[in-house]
């Protein structure tokens, strides 16, 4: 194959692009809303796998102090539960201070009655590893001037089991998503294709070589890929972004997103979708090369 | 040229289109092939060309095995032949010296190549003024001269026509016929499925005659209907 052979093949896909315009836009546009919606259960797949790592760090023990202990005695206490093995830190939180963050979340809290600060002090400890919590939790319940100790254990079991669900489903839905898109477009592709099928049977009637003819049809495939990738792109940009807007209301849903940047979201929905392009076209062509 | 042996062709459908034809056409021959709808005509036509392989039996183009032809040879076996049909299969977005090129194009050719061989075919039919017309602003005639010119810029050694001349009225039809056997006076051998009695008749070549998928007939300087001796 020459060079002016390779220029043709290019000109040729892009006058076919050109000229079935109405098709091309129909293609483009069902490869747009496909990976559009498989980009978004990835994304949920991502943002669920995403606040299940992020929560793991963030396990803490609420230890409360008997009422009698006052803030010195919290402290050393806390010193020596830092001292323990697999302690990250061990924070101590005043009465004082605790009831005035109370008393700002909750303004009205004095006018219901409760005039004083029936709170302990406490501290707030973090673990290096989360399955040694609940063992941590029953060492630091012996020692002398611990009133209650608080593990979010059932808690997050129960958040992180449904943080797992989501990103199951999630997966299966991509999985599905990309067989069924793979479907969707080389449907899409097949339909450009009818309207081409006179040009495609004079090639070759006039003894063009099955490459011959589809190349053009594969690079027309690609290019739809990749616009449909970059406008499913734009959609999950703009939908990402209300999305966010609402999610800021909520802040226990604020790690519930992913933190992929989007220039390789971008990459990675014109990979699949040059991919699936190429692919949808590739066995569309099948049929029309039989005959 | 071609030579057919023992051929039979049967469709998936279960259709038979040939049964047994044996047949042979020298280098340089012009010769009509007849026959109502249903004759096994076109099925002749089409596996000269190989869009269809007999069931059995061995077919001979140029030389060549085209029953046993591997399909990736198919595209060379084409470049060799023209072929052209009752409805000229133009490209409509194309005009015409485009329609010439693609087809040129579509099998390697260079640019200067192009240049000088769609010039050769435009002035043998007589399109050279027409080159920038699109299919649709031309009359019947030129379109399936056209056509014709497009089937002749490989210098095929066979032009087989398919009713060519099914969509034109007499006097176009008789110049196509003119164009054809001008092509075969050049040196190609030229095959003409037709139903224009008219025109077998008064062009006088040989004719083929094909009957449910049987050769009933072939005779030099025939006429369209057999005549009772």
């Amino acid at each position: 194959m020459n060079l002016s052979s390779v220029d043709f093949l290019i000109q040729e896909a892009f006058t076919g692009i050109k000229r079935n315009g109405l098709m091309a836009f129909a293609s483009i546009s069902t490869i747009a809303l496909s990976l559009g919606i498989l980009g978004t259960f990835v994304l949920v797949a991502l943002g669920a796998n995403h606040f299940m790592a992020s929560q793991i760090g963030k396990f803490e023990i609420a230890v409360y102090m008997n009422e009698k202990i006052d803030l010195t005695q919290t402290q050393a206490a806390a010193d020596k539960i830092g001292k323990m093995p697999n302690v990250a830190s061990a924070v101590v939180l005043s009465k004082e201070e605790e009831w005035a963050q109370f008393k700002r979340t909750n303004p009205n809290i004095e006018s219901a009655g409760l005039q004083h600060n029936p709170l302990p002090h406490s501290i707030d400890v973090r673990v290096t590893d989360a399955s040694q919590t609940t063992s941590m939790a029953n060492k630091i319940r012996l020692m002398d001037g611990v009133n209650t100790v608080r593990d979010g254990r059932e808690e997050l079991r129960r958040v992180m089991a449904l943080a797992r669900v989501v990103r199951g489903v999630s997966a299966a839905g991509v999985i599905v998503l990309l067989v069924t898109a793979t479907f969707i477009i080389s449907n899409a592709i097949k339909l450009t294709l009818y309207a081409r099928r006179r040009e495609i049977r004079i090639m070759k009637l006039v003894g063009a070589t099955n490459w011959f003819v589809r190349v053009p049809l594969i690079v027309e495939g690609v290019v739809f890929g990749a616009i449909g990738a970059i406008a499913a792109w734009l959609l999950l940009k703009l939908g990402g972004v209300y999305v966010a807007q609402t999610v800021e209301k909520l802040p226990f849903m604020a790690q519930f997103s992913s933190d992929i940047p989007s220039s390789v979201l971008a990459l990675g929905l014109i990979i699949v979708g040059i991919a699936i392009g190429a692919a949808g076209s590739f066995v569309s062509i099948r049929r029309f090369l039989r005959d | 040229m071609i030579h057919l042996t023992d051929v039979f062709v049967e469709y998936d459908n279960g259709v038979r289109a040939l049964n047994g034809l044996n047949l042979s056409v020298d280098k340089g021959e012009f010769a009509f092939v007849v026959g109502s709808t249903g004759s096994g005509k076109s099925t002749f036509l089409r596996l000269l060309y190989r869009e269809v392989a007999p069931s059995e039996g061995s077919v001979v183009v140029n030389g060549e095995d085209v029953a046993n032809m591997k399909p990736a040879d198919v595209p060379y076996l084409r470049r060799k032949l023209g072929i052209v049909f009752q409805d000229f299969k133009l490209l409509p977005q194309k005009n015409l010296w485009e329609n010439l090129a693609f087809a040129l194009r579509v099998i390697g050719a260079s640019p200067r190549d192009i240049r000088r061989r769609i010039g050769d075919a435009l002035a043998l039919v007589g399109l050279t003024h027409r080159c920038d017309s699109f299919p649709h602003q031309m009359s019947g005639g030129e379109q399936q001269r056209a056509a014709i010119a497009r089937a002749l810029v490989n210098n095929p050694t066979l032009l087989i026509a398919d009713e060519p001349t099914g969509n034109l009225d007499p006097d176009t039809s008789w110049e196509i016929m003119q164009l054809l056997d001008q092509i075969n006076i050049r040196g190609a051998t030229v095959l003409v499925a037709t139903h224009d009695s008219q025109i077998v008749d008064r062009m006088k070549k040989r004719v083929i005659q094909l009957d449910s998928g049987y050769l009933i007939r072939d005779e030099n300087k025939g006429t369209y209907q057999q005549i009772e001796s």
